[in-house]
C-alpha cells in the first residue's frame, strides 16, 4: 500500500512537472509591417536557452522591381550587445544561445521607402540539463527526454513555418508573374495595333497634302 | 505512524508545486512578444490563417516608468474587413476565434490619448497551440508522462497535418507555375505574328490607298 502510495505520489510530481516544463516553451509566428525599424522583444528565462527562429520577407506587388533588396535583422542581448546580425536579406534561419536571461530585442530594418511586410517566428526552447537534474531530484531523466523530444518536434514546427512563409512569398510572385503575363502582353498588343494604326493615318495625310501640293 | 507521516509530506509537496505552478502559469514572461506602442500611431501585427483554426490571444500592458499602467485600444479584423474584437482603454484583454476564412488576420494596438509609450504583452497561439490541454487531461483521465506524451503525439499530427497542406499548396502552385510558362511561349509566337499580320495589312492598305489616289 506505501508503493502504490509512493508511486502515486510520483506520478502527481510528473504531472505538475509536466506542466511546468511544458511552460518553458512558446512560439508566436507573426507578421509586422516595417517601415524604417519595427522591433519585437522576447523575454528568455534561463541562460543558455537555445533561441531559434526564422523570418520571411514577404512580396507584395510593386509595379516595376527587380528583385527584393532585402531587410537587415537584429537581435540585441539585454546588456545591449548584439547577439546576431543579419543584413540585406529576404529571408533567413538563425539559432543562438542565450549567453544570459532577459528580454531580447529582434529588429527589422528596412533600408528603402518602400515598407515592407515580415513574417517572422521565434522560439525560445529550454532543456533542464544535468545542473536543474543534480538540484532538483524529483526530476528525472525521462524528463529532459521528453524536453529534448519536444525541442526536435519544435524545430520540425519551426522550419515548416519557415516554409509555409516561403511559400506563400514564392505565391504572390506567381500571382504577380501570371497577372504580368497577361496584362502586359495584351497592352503590347494593343500598342502594337494602335502604333501601326497611328503610322497609316500619318502616312497617309502625309501623302495628302505633298499629293495636294503637288498637283497645285 | 510512517503511514500517517507520508499523505502529510505528499499533501504538502503537491500543494506546494500547485502554488509554484500556478505561479508560472500567472508570470507569462517567457512565452510572448513584447512590443513598444509609440505615443501616436498603431501597431499592428497580422498572420495568414487557414480556414477553420483556433485562435486564442492575450494582451495586458505593464507599467515600465511607474507613472500609472496606460491604458490601450485594441481591433482584431478578419480579411474581409469584420471587426473580430474591439476594446477601448483596458490594460489588458483577450479574445479567442475560430476563423471562417483562409486570408490575414490583424490585430492592431494603440495608446489611448494619454500620449504615454506602452510596452504590450501579446500572448498569439493559433491552432495546435491553442489546444486546451488541460480539459484533454481531464477528459481522457491521463497524467505525467503520458500526458506530456499525448501532447508530443498532438504535435506529430499538426506537423503532419500541415506537411499535406503544403503540399496541396505546392501542387496548386506547379499548375499555375506551368499554365503561366505555356502562356509566356503562346504569347510570344502569337507577338510576333501580330506584327507580321499588322505590318502585311498596313503594306496592303497602303497600296490600295496609292493605287486609288493614283500615285502608284
Amino acid at each position: 500500500m506505501e508503493i502504490r502510495r509512493e508511486r502515486k505520489r510520483n506520478l502527481q510530481i510528473y504531472m505538475l512537472l509536466g506542466l511546468w516544463l511544458s511552460y518553458v516553451h512558446r512560439l508566436s509566428a507573426l507578421s509586422v509591417t516595417v517601415n524604417d525599424v519595427e522591433c519585437v522583444s522576447e523575454y528568455v528565462l534561463y541562460e543558455g536557452d537555445t533561441v531559434s527562429g526564422n523570418f520571411v520577407v514577404v512580396d507584395h506587388d510593386i509595379f516595376w522591381g527587380s528583385d527584393h533588396p532585402g531587410i537587415d535583422f537584429t537581435v540585441t542581448s539585454p546588456g545591449d550587445n548584439v547577439v546576431k546580425q543579419i543584413k540585406g536579406t529576404s529571408g533567413d534561419k538563425f539559432e543562438f544561445k542565450a549567453p544570459r536571461s532577459g528580454m531580447y530585442k529582434f529588429c527589422f530594418h528596412n533600408p528603402y521607402s518602400a515598407p515592407e511586410t515580415v513574417s517572422f517566428y521565434i522560439h525560445v526552447g529550454h532543456i533542464p540539463n544535468e545542473h536543474d537534474l543534480a538540484k532538483d531530484e524529483h526530476l528525472n531523466p525521462i524528463n529532459v527526454k521528453i524536453a529534448e523530444l519536444r525541442e526536435a518536434l519544435e524545430s520540425v514546427t519551426a522550419e515548416q513555418k519557415y516554409l509555409k512563409a516561403r511559400d506563400a512569398r514564392h505565391r504572390h510572385t506567381n500571382e504577380s508573374t501570371r497577372k504580368r503575363v497577361l496584362f502586359y502582353t495584351l497592352g503590347e498588343y494593343m500598342l502594337l495595333a494602335v502604333a501601326s494604326g497611328l503610322q497609316v493615318v500619318y502616312i497617309r495625310r502625309l501623302f495628302n497634302k505633298s499629293v495636294g501640293y503637288n498637283r497645285i | 505512524m510512517v503511514t500517517d507521516l507520508n499523505p502529510m509530506n505528499g499533501g504538502f509537496f503537491w500543494c506546494f508545486f500547485i502554488v509554484i505552478s500556478l505561479i508560472f502559469y500567472q508570470l507569462p514572461l517567457a512565452q510572448a512578444i513584447w512590443l513598444n506602442l509609440p505615443s501616436s500611431g498603431t501597431r499592428c501585427v497580422s498572420e495568414e490563417i487557414q480556414n477553420n483554426v483556433v485562435v486564442l490571444a492575450d494582451y495586458f500592458v505593464i507599467d515600465e516608468h511607474g507613472s500609472g499602467t496606460p491604458t490601450v485600444s485594441a481591433k482584431v479584423t478578419s480579411p474581409y474587413g469584420n471587426t473580430l474584437h474591439h476594446e477601448e482603454n483596458v490594460t489588458h484583454g483577450q479574445f479567442a476565434f475560430t476563423t471562417t476564412e483562409f486570408g490575414n488576420y490583424v490585430a492592431c494596438f494603440w495608446v489611448d490619448s494619454n500620449s504615454q509609450v506602452a510596452t504590450l504583452n501579446l500572448e498569439w497561439k493559433v491552432g495546435i497551440a491553442a489546444k486546451d490541454w488541460d480539459s484533454v487531461a481531464k477528459k481522457e483521465k491521463i497524467e505525467g508522462v503520458e500526458f506530456e506524451l499525448r501532447r508530443l503525439e498532438g504535435v506529430v499530427e499538426a506537423i503532419h497535418e500541415n506537411l499535406v497542406y503544403m503540399k496541396r499548396r505546392e501542387a496548386e502552385m506547379r499548375e499555375v507555375s506551368e499554365k503561366t510558362n505555356a502562356r509566356v511561349a503562346w504569347f510570344s509566337i502569337m507577338s510576333v505574328g501580330i506584327c507580321i499580320s499588322v505590318s502585311v495589312m498596313q503594306l496592303w492598305h497602303l497600296k490600295r490607298y496609292f493605287r486609288k489616289k493614283k500615285l502608284i
